[in-house]
């Protein structure tokens, strides 16, 4: 896989509509934003011309929560062809969606879900994957979900199916570390352990965010602050995967603008002190 | 797999049987009972549980988040018809609603369009023969804002044509304009920003009401007879000759002598306002 069709961005946040005239307006510093691309697939209005004035001053990336690559569904050519539309448009620096399908049958759930972890549905899923690329004319980047259920075909673990699809349809991997945290509560798993399994050359991007804890189980909401556990699963990801492009997600209590810049702030200095601590082991190896 | 295990499920009938859980409107346990292959093997069959939690409380997780993101966003996009519901009842329309018209589309935005169509037969709507239209026009409201861009005609298209070109001059509305045309001023249930919500029902009366957008806002206004038959004129993708619109006005006009100071008001008003378009010449 090509790192340059993925250039490292810097730590951004999440384009949100409570923030769209203070980014559209003021130029606040932040490195990059991502777009929820459904949000923008319209035929016009204020949204699109709010995207059009943010992209002039930011790089941004589109992430999508419809392409449902995993459905039993044929591929929405027509969601396919919108996107590539909006893609012409704003020209992100990258595409993105996510390892799930969100509907079946036509209907749509607005919901991410899981997949069965099987050899089939690695190679299914992959050749659609594929398929999108070649629509879309690009290589896009997959995310691993979070999720509230495991089923009983599943025949490997999450981590080890995130790889092989990435690598059967050859992609980039989005990796969402609040959703391998979430996910390690909910179906007792070690996160290290999932992110020592992914590849490292696959790995273009972070997601952060903040989740709920509902003593049982850990809903991916959110809507809160990074708590301490994700921070230093990220710590240990960047260790592994080196400085990757970071993305604060926030899209339920939306915070003020400067509580996202002071979470990606906080990404930055958090990835710097993991980079500047290992060349200083290496450079204390070397003299040794 | 022993020899009496059940087969194992294609990934299609797992996830429509999945599905059918999720979006079932009496709940993951009496879907459960309604699907033979699992009241036969237990969900277990297709989802595992633990200590923590069951099988079916993990797919009631996804159960309840599909229903309350749907009604959450349903509230933001119908405001008014929330506010005369009520929540119970808004809470029973949605779910009603979601049953004859699922989400089909990969936006959100999409999952409301089909509202004020079913709240025509809705039991609800009986005693308050309002609520289609008070629907309809928080729809038009929310496509207004999302529509195709355009150059509206202005004042200065105006006065660079001829005057003698001007009654074969094709317009048409602009793609944001919506034009509605009911029984009920559902409009003035709107404050002139629809986010303050006023009480009292909406008159009976017929009514014609203007949505458009300018500058990035969606405004709207009633309409007099005259310019509510003009507008509509231009209404459609073929829109209309300017003369055809002031036909359309002039035969509303009950004094003939008002007829060309009323068409002269309108025009600056809806130039104004950015309704027209410009079709080819």
């Amino acid at each position: 896989m090509e790192r340059a069709e993925f250039p490292f961005l810097g730590y951004g946040a999440g384009l949100r509509r409570p923030h769209y005239a203070e980014v559209a307006g003021g130029r606040p510093r932040m490195d990059w934003f991502e777009i929820v691309s459904e949000n923008f697939m319209v035929a016009g209005g204020p949204a699109l011309k709010t995207l059009e004035r943010v992209r002039a001053n930011y790089p941004v990336v589109m992430h999508g929560v419809s392409l449902s690559i995993g459905s039993t569904d044929p591929l929405d050519r027509d969601y396919l062809r919108q996107l590539a539309e909006l893609a012409r448009r704003i020209e992100p620096a990258w595409i993105s969606d996510h390892l799930c399908w969100t509907g079946a049958a036509g209907r749509n759930l607005h919901d991410l879900m899981p997949m069965p972890f099987t050899e089939e549905t690695v190679a299914y899923t992959a050749g659609r994957l594929r398929t999108a690329q070649d629509i879309l004319g690009r290589r896009i980047a997959i995310e691993n979900v979070s999720s509230y259920l495991t089923y009983t075909a599943s025949s490997m673990a999450e981590w080890e199916f995130v790889a092989a699809v990435a690598d059967a349809a050859d992609c980039a991997i989005l990796l969402d570390i609040n959703n391998i945290y979430v996910n390690a509560f909910n179906h007792r798993f070690d996160p290290y352990a999932y992110v020592d399994a992914i590849p490292r050359e696959r790995v273009v991007q972070f997601h952060l965010a903040g989740h709920s804890d509902y003593g049982t189980y850990l809903l991916d909401s959110h809507d809160h602050p990074i708590c301490d556990g994700v921070w230093e699963l990220f710590d240990y990801a960047v260790g592994r995967f080196g400085e990757a492009s970071t993305l604060i997600e926030w899209d339920d209590r939306i915070p003020p603008f400067a509580t996202l810049a002071a979470a990606a702030d906080e990404s930055r200095s958090r990835a710097r002190a993991v980079l500047s601590r290992r060349v200083r082991s290496r450079a204390e190896g070397a003299t040794r | 797999m022993t020899p009496t295990d059940p087969p194992p499920l294609s990934l299609r009938d797992l996830q429509l049987q999945l599905m059918r859980m999720i979006v079932a409107p009496t709940g993951v346990a009496e879907a459960i009972a309604e699907e033979p292959a699992l009241a036969a093997n237990g969900l277990g069959a297709i989802v595992r549980g633990d200590d923590r939690l069951s099988a079916r409380e993990r797919v009631e997780i996804y159960a309840n988040a599909y229903f309350y993101r749907l009604l959450d966003v349903l509230k933001e996009d119908y405001p008014l018809t929330f506010t005369a519901l009520g929540s119970d009842r808004f809470h029973n329309l949605i779910t009603s609603y979601l049953l004859e018209f699922p989400p089909t589309e990969p936006s959100i935005f999409f999952a409301g369009r089909h509202l004020a169509d079913f709240l025509r037969t809705y039991p609800a709507a009986v005693e308050r023969p309002w609520l289609p239209e008070l629907a309809g026009f928080e729809r038009a409201m929310l496509e207004a804002f999302h529509a195709a861009d355009a150059t509206p005609l202005d004042a200065s298209a105006l006065r660079s044509t001829p005057p003698a070109e001007w009654p074969g001059w094709s317009m048409r509305l602009a793609p944001a304009v919506r034009l509605l045309m009911g029984d009920w001023a559902v409009h003035e249930t709107a404050g002139p920003n629809p986010a303050v919500i006023l009480p009292d029902p909406p008159r009976s009366t017929p009514a014609a009401i203007a949505i458009w957008r300018r500058d990035g806002d969606v405004l709207f206004r009633g309409l007099e007879p005259p310019e509510a038959a003009g507008l509509a004129r231009a209404a459609g993708a073929q829109g209309a000759r300017f003369e055809e619109i002031c036909a359309a006005v002039a035969a509303k006009i009950a004094n003939p002598g008002d007829a060309v100071e009323s068409i002269n008001r309108m025009l600056a008003r809806w130039l104004a306002d950015g309704l027209l378009i410009e079709l080819d010449r």
